[in-house]
């Protein structure tokens, strides 16, 4: 059994038995990019064709409002009855059932720290998630990746453990552990077998609370980055996203690789990783989750009991919201070995917190989300030009970018990108249809279900709230908010980020290809793959020479 | 839709012992849950596997097809995958792509995948949709509606879903080139995706056929997992998937089987990446077999965790890879375990393989401790029960249980059989599968940056 292609990001939740975790060279093979329930995880389905069903639907209820058009639509859909009824149709869903979200349990520790607790007591498992509210968008300007060094690091030595003792301690128990920076978020987590939660405790607060920077282990693992780095400066999509971050998140903290670049990575010292760990790993600046098999009240005297000698040293520092981002630009990366090229189209998202992002997220359904995935089926269903087109919202504490991503075969690579422009441009120019707006809605709103299924799910959806500051009550209030978005307000919050025309274009591929008929589009700065240096805005190296404009 | 049933047999409803089993040297408190399955063949021959849930308001539906690459002949790999793709291509009842159209108006998603073994389809969604769901997927096993333009426009979808899992990425070729060499006739030796050329002269003509063939009630095994009561899911079952006539042609057991290797097969690949690497490919025995379980461990020994033997040794203490890893792709007919490490900057292969021939050595020559065994139990059965979080991961057990190896109610026994495991069984495996004449090793070489560079500028010179 293949194990399907996409595993590196799969959490417990998500892990099938037979799955094979970490690097996979079996790629399976999907009808669709993602298989992967992942919250937030986007896959990308196609537009439905309008058919005489639903016509006949509309007519049959119109009919039954005994409208006098009703009767006109009826006759109309006689018309073609002999084809209509040749058909057979899908019966009607059973009555929705209510969607109870779980309440968590919140409480705040003397230090700040602020404690999750849910119990799911479905299976004998208990999941810790510590989550520190600053990631790699709090990297020193001048060393991208601290973030992500600094969460690797917490697993390889204790004041009291070195790295084979945490290791040994949790594999011998069967626990899983995880720890990464994000954008607006570093985390560890550990999962084990419910009669071990003491251990848990106990190794999560040692691993946050005492971490020491060995400079052997730092050593380690950057020669283990330094590695990985200069295998995805080979994979096309890699540095198709990496060059759009760093052209369309210009001037924001949002701009560098969240793993950093070859030469910050070989410059940063234990001190460098010491102070970041200072500034930012405070009970006031963190949240503990915890989900699973346990009781609240055991889980808050354990939590008091591991985490509340930790302290604060001072209030951590926090880069400056810079909202600003990129212009239009367009930038084609040269590998000529390449056969498909990848394509990133980045415009104006919103953060976060913008009044606009409920709006925005629906309009993103409709571009290119897993609803009426307007991307998808002018590229895929229509044309057969790729395996995926998809949009996302990139938004951030301070920051965002609407970002659209695609790829096809090299000589195909002017028309995609023409096809894909064409819908952002149809997206800004004519307003979405009820229909489009339905069937997004529904899409939100009966997701919802899924997101909440299990324990790490119910996690991730609270601790984003906590991160982002938003309200606790916020799921609960989504579907009414979702449902009271009207055509008009889901276009114009889409109409306003696109109206600048301001479109940042990527394209990674053999230029030999496309180079010509690329011009046509605008200047293109050129870039062949060996010179691109993620370290600078430019994405070639500061003081040397001129971007290349042909 | 309403038929006369054919005298519907009652269902083979399977009750099965209720059974909460401790695992000893685990942890005393700690029960694994167990599945209780309705299990129903109905007079057509279509299985299907039920597991109430109520965890959460969702279900999760999947329809395997026992039909997979392994299935395609020459000349037509990759056609199984493809057929998949073509699934979504509308009924005589729906239009192109409405069917995901169902899913997603509802909040669920859906897809399906191809492997070696079999085609399944899949959707979770919120309970509700059950009905629509069902209804779906019995209309697309028997009412598929394909034209030309949408055969055409898929095959490129295919042919670049392959450009971009295999050609366009770093490393994308490696496992596809030690298929190729690691079996000389059994059909594993082709990926699932199949080759481009003959993704190339697939035709239209050939569909009817395959779609006869193994698109039949007879061939397929539905599973539903989930918030829903088996007894009313039983008869929407019986409603939907029951009027599909049984399908008549389904061939019999015409895979070739692979011939025991007698020698170590070596291809030297040199590709465009930063980091040379290799992959070992040992054959070793099909899934569920008894030597399966003990091969398993030795995986997890091997390479589960930071303590693991191979992790501890080429990453951790010596540093010379980037990552290490050894895993079994267990599937229906014997395939191969794989050791695989992509080697750092100024270490080759060779320096690898001389590290995992190592530790390979020290399991077939001295036994593992009992402590190091139970760590690997204890990781398996961590994954078992992680496994069960989702009504999707639920159902791909299910179903794989079912389909594959042939007993639906491994989902619960199977366990056992991992416990079962001693470190004698773990030396006892190593030495019969890990040996030189049953492996095939790809060695991968960086076209290296400094060479390109000086070559690309000797050429720029002579221009």
């Amino acid at each position: 059994m293949s194990a399907p292609a996409d595993q590196r990001g799969a959490i417990p939740g998500q892990m099938s038995f037979r799955a094979q975790r970490g690097i996979s060279l079996c790629a399976g093979v999907d009808r669709s990019p993602s298989q992967s329930r992942e919250v937030g995880a986007k896959k990308n389905q196609s537009e439905i064709p309008r058919c005489a069903r639903n016509d006949i639907k509309a007519a049959a209820r119109q009919l039954t409002g005994r409208t006098p058009k009703g009767y006109l639509f009826c006759l109309a859909v006689l018309l073609f009855a002999p084809l209509a009824l040749a058909r057979d149709f899908p019966p009607e869903p059973l009555p929705p059932k209510p969607l109870v979200l779980p309440a968590p349990a919140l409480r705040v520790l003397p230090n700040g720290l602020k404690v999750v607790v849910i119990e799911r007591h479905l299976l004998p498992i208990l999941t810790l998630r510590l989550v520190v509210k600053s990631g790699a968008e709090s990297d020193p300007v001048t060393l991208p990746g601290t973030a992500q060094l600094v969460s690797a690091l917490l697993t390889e030595g204790t004041s009291t453990r070195n790295a084979s003792q945490i290791s040994e301690a949790i594999d011998s128990i069967g626990g899983l552990v995880d720890a990464g920076a994000d954008w607006d978020e570093s985390y560890v987590s550990l999962s084990v077998l419910n009669d071990h939660e003491d251990l848990a405790f106990d190794l999560l607060s040692d691993m946050v609370i005492h971490p020491t920077f060995l400079p052997s282990e730092v050593e380690r693992k950057r020669k283990q980055t330094l590695s990985g780095l200069e295998v995805v400066r080979d994979d096309p999509d890699y540095v198709a996203d990496a060059a759009l971050r760093r052209l369309a998140f210009l001037g924001t903290s949002y701009g560098h690789p969240e793993d950093g670049t070859i030469s910050s990575v070989r410059r940063m010292t234990p001190e460098d990783l010491r102070a970041f760990y200072n500034n930012h790993y405070q009970p006031s600046n963190a949240v503990l989750a915890i989900v699973g098999d346990i009781d609240t009240g055991e889980a808050f005297e354990l939590a008091e009991k591991r985490f509340g000698a930790w302290t604060n040293r001072a209030t951590p520092l926090i880069p400056a919201a810079s909202p600003a981002v990129g212009s239009h630009r367009i930038v084609a990366i040269d590998k000529p070995d390449a056969v498909q090229t990848e394509i990133r189209i980045g415009n104006l998202g919103v953060p976060r917190q913008s009044p606009d992002y409920l709006a925005l997220s629906v309009a993103d359904q409709i571009l290119g989300g897993p609803s009426e995935n307007r991307l998808f089926k002018a590229l895929r269903s229509h044309e057969g030009l790729t395996y995926e087109a998809s949009s996302e919202l990139l938004s951030y504490q301070t920051a965002g970018v609407w970002l659209a991503k695609t790829f096809t075969r090299t000589p195909e690579t002017m028309k995609s990108v023409h096809l894909a422009l064409e819908q952002i441009k149809r997206m800004h120019d004519h307003p979405i249809t009820p229909q489009e707006l339905e069937t997004a809605q529904g899409y939100l709103i009966g997701h919802l279900a899924l997101d909440f299924e299990t324990s790490e799910g119910v996690a991730s959806q609270t601790l984003e709230l906590l991160v982002y500051n938003l309200p606790l009550d916020y799921w609960n209030r989504f579907p009414e908010k979702i449902r009271a978005l009207t055509a008009e307000e889901v276009w114009n919050a889409a109409r306003q980020r696109l109206a600048a025309d301001n479109s940042i274009i990527v394209l990674v591929g053999n230029l030999s290809g496309f180079e010509k008929d690329l011009k046509k589009l605008g200047p293109v700065q050129f870039i062949p793959l060996a010179e691109v240096d993620f370290g600078s805005e430019e994405l070639v190296p500061s003081g040397g020479r001129a971007p290349q404009r042909k | 839709m309403s038929r006369i049933f054919h005298q519907a047999p009652k269902a083979r409803e399977v009750i099965l012992a209720v059974a909460l089993f401790l695992l000893a040297g685990i942890c005393e408190a700690v029960t694994l849950p167990r599945t209780t399955i309705r299990a129903l063949t109905l007079p057509n021959g279509l299985q299907a596997c039920l597991v109430e849930d109520r965890g959460a308001p969702v279900v999760n539906v999947q329809v395997w097809y026992h039909v997979g690459s392994k299935n395609e002949v020459p000349g037509r790999t990759g056609f199984a995958h493809l057929f998949e793709h073509l699934m979504f291509e509308g009924t005589t009842n729906i239009g192109a792509d409405q069917f995901s159209d169902y899913v997603i108006r509802s909040g669920g998603v859906d897809n399906a995948y191809t492997t070696e073994d079999s085609t399944v389809f899949w959707e979770t969604t919120p309970s509700s949709q059950l009905p629509v769901v069902l209804w779906l997927e019995a209309d697309r096993m028997r009412h598929l509606d394909i034209t030309e333009t949408a055969f055409n426009n898929e095959r490129e979808v295919v042919e670049e879903e392959r450009r971009l899992k295999f050609d366009n990425p770093p490393y994308g070729t490696v496992v596809e080139t030690l298929y190729q060499h690691a079996y000389s006739v059994h059909p594993y030796q082709h990926m699932t995706i199949g080759s481009m050329h003959d993704l190339d002269n697939a035709r239209l003509e050939d569909i009817r056929d395959f779609y006869d063939t193994y698109y039949e009630p007879n061939n397929a095994t539905v599973v539903v997992v989930g918030d829903m009561d088996p007894q009313e899911t039983e008869t929407m079952i019986r409603k939907y998937f029951g009027p599909l006539e049984r399908g008549t042609h389904l061939p019999t057991n015409h895979i070739r089987q692979e011939p025991p290797q007698t020698a170590e097969r070596v291809v030297k690949l040199s590709l465009n990446v930063a980091l040379p690497a290799f992959v070992e490919g040992y054959h070793m025995p099909a899934d569920g077999t008894p030597d399966a379980y003990p091969l398993r461990l030795a995986s997890n020994i091997l390479s589960e965790g930071e303590s693991s033997r191979i992790y501890r040794r080429l990453v951790y203490d010596k540093q010379i890879a980037l990552e290490a890893q050894s895993t079994g792709n267990f599937t229906e007919d014997p395939n191969l375990f794989f050791v695989f490490a992509v080697m750092n900057q100024g270490h080759t292969p060779a320096e690898g393989e001389a590290e995992v021939e190592a530790e390979l050595t020290r399991l077939k020559t001295q036994t593992v401790s009992n402590d190091e065994l139970q760590k690997a139990k204890n990781e398996t059965l961590r994954d078992f029960i992680l496994s069960r979080q989702t009504v999707q991961t639920r159902g791909e057990e299910l179903g794989y249980a079912a389909v594959i190896l042939k007993d639906a109610n491994l989902v619960n026994t199977e366990p056992a059989r991992f416990l079962a495991v001693t470190p004698a069984d773990i030396q006892r495996v190593a030495q019969k599968y890990f040996v030189a004449q049953n492996l095939t090793l790809v060695e991968v070489y960086t076209k290296s940056a400094v060479g390109e560079k000086q070559a690309s500028e000797q050429g720029a010179g002579e221009q």
